[in-house]
């Protein structure tokens, strides 16, 4: 049990397990709901069941996968955020299965880790291996990881001119967990990314990205546990920087609140982003307005790489969540959580990209797990 | 009083009581964790640092 706290976290399904002994077995279902807007316009909604199962089998080894089916609709801009060159409405689907195998040893685990992403005109398969291990005493544990994802994209059955491009990426991940007190676990994450192919956004217009991407993060994480409160204060940094030139921060912090069978979690999120190096500012007109049409008449003008996606802008994002927890005697556990996020940039120290309409965005998710 | 007994990184089995707790652990919430970062991931430029080999997907 102690040890479940001190391994590193899996694959794609970031889970800490122990490494001398499988985990006990979890089913979870949760559903979730997500809506965005900008002033005026509702854009996209996504309706997203999942499932999730963990079960240990043969003493020494898991298993486990988790299954998702997205339901989009709405439309999105075609170039900065002006409405008037959004996408008609549109509707998607995507699903996507992962699974995972886990062989434990007295001090150490492997994992080899499969997963599958499709939509009609955007397909991923990923592989991954794991491996871990753990000191002694328990106090620290290592961990080092090696994805690979194949990606297609092609969008002629809905209409796009893209048709068959791929893209190829790498990822190598090396980390160390270390208990520092009673209260306190630390880890540190390096990830390392190198990806190449088809990079840019097949529905929208201007862009035209670099084939490669090659990114480094640096993921903090610290849990401290408030013992006269029963509560813990879970902390996290993030830092990532790409080809692209993005620099980006993120910081999260959450208090993890016992009441009895109830918890409840207050959280916070903060994220800062630069523009990447090939983003292009919509061009105002004389009431300091983007005008659509001198910024195509720019774009005319910029040779090479260019993209007027406002996820490449520079900006601040603000999420405040709430979740609430109620844990039944049997090992069932039902949760709610509601998190509302603002993406501006006036949220950027010194101001981000100009003419960018604020974006907002609400998600619900509502949850049952149960134990085995 | 535990962490005054404890040096810094050295801690003993029988002190690691809290550190077992659900919520000391990295990801408390797997399903919670994954949903929240399919949604950063498609509307912001960063992602990843928590794992390898989740694949992409045509949302950003």
């Amino acid at each position: 049990m102690l040890a479940a706290t001190l391994l590193l976290p899996g694959l794609a399904a970031v889970t800490a397990v122990r490494a001398e002994e499988p985990p006990e077995g979890v089913i979870a279902f949760k559903y979730g709901d997500y809506r965005d807007s900008q002033p005026g316009w509702d854009r996209i909604r996504v309706h997203s069941p999942q499932l999730y199962v963990l079960a240990p089998f043969a003493d020494t080894w898991s298993i486990e996968g988790s299954v998702v089916s997205d339901s989009v609709s709405g439309a999105t801009p075609r170039m900065h955020t002006s409405r008037t060159g959004a996408t008609p409405a549109m509707s998607d689907h995507r699903s996507a299965e992962d699974v995972k195998i886990t062989r434990y040893f007295h001090r150490a685990a492997i994992s080899l880790g499969g997963a599958y992403s499709g939509e009609n005109d955007y397909v991923s398969h990923a592989q991954s291996v794991e491996a871990r291990w753990s000191t002694e005493d328990n106090n620290r544990t290592f961990l080092f990881g090696f994805g690979h994802s194949g990606d297609r994209i092609d969008n002629t059955n809905s209409g796009g001119s893209v048709e068959d491009q791929h893209r190829q990426t790498r990822e190598w991940m090396a980390g160390v967990t270390q208990v520092l007190t009673p209260n306190d676990l630390v880890q540190v994450q390096l990830t390392r990314s190198l990806g190449r192919g088809f990079y840019s956004d097949p529905y929208k217009d201007f862009d035209e990205r670099p084939d490669s991407r090659r990114s480094t993060t640096t993921l903090l994480r610290w849990n401290h546990h408030v013992e006269p409160r029963d509560a813990t204060l879970r902390t996290s940094w993030r830092y990532y920087s790409d080809s692209f030139g993005i620099r980006a921060h993120t910081l999260s912090a959450e208090w993890m609140q016992r009441y009895g069978a109830w918890t409840v979690t207050p959280g916070a999120r903060y994220h800062v982003q630069s523009a990447a190096w090939f983003y292009f500012d919509p061009v105002a007109d004389a009431h300091g307005v983007p005008d659509q049409l001198a910024t195509q008449l720019r774009f005319g003008s910029i040779s090479g790489y260019h993209s007027a996606d406002q996820r490449l802008a520079a900006f601040g994002a603000v999420t405040l969540s709430l979740k609430v927890a109620y844990e039944f005697a049997n090992g069932t556990t039902a949760d709610v959580k509601l998190e509302t996020y603002r993406q501006s940039s006036h949220l950027k120290p010194g101001g981000g990209s100009p003419l960018l309409d604020p974006f907002r965005a609400s998600f619900v998710q509502l949850g049952v797990s149960h134990k085995f | 009083m535990l962490s005054g007994c404890a040096g810094w990184g050295h801690v003993e089995a029988w002190e690691k009581g809290n550190l077992a707790k659900p919520s000391m652990r990295l990801d408390a919430d797997p399903l919670d964790t994954r949903f929240t970062q399919h949604v950063y991931t498609s509307k912001e430029a960063a992602s990843g640092g928590g794992g390898v080999g989740g694949g992409g997907c045509g949302c950003n």
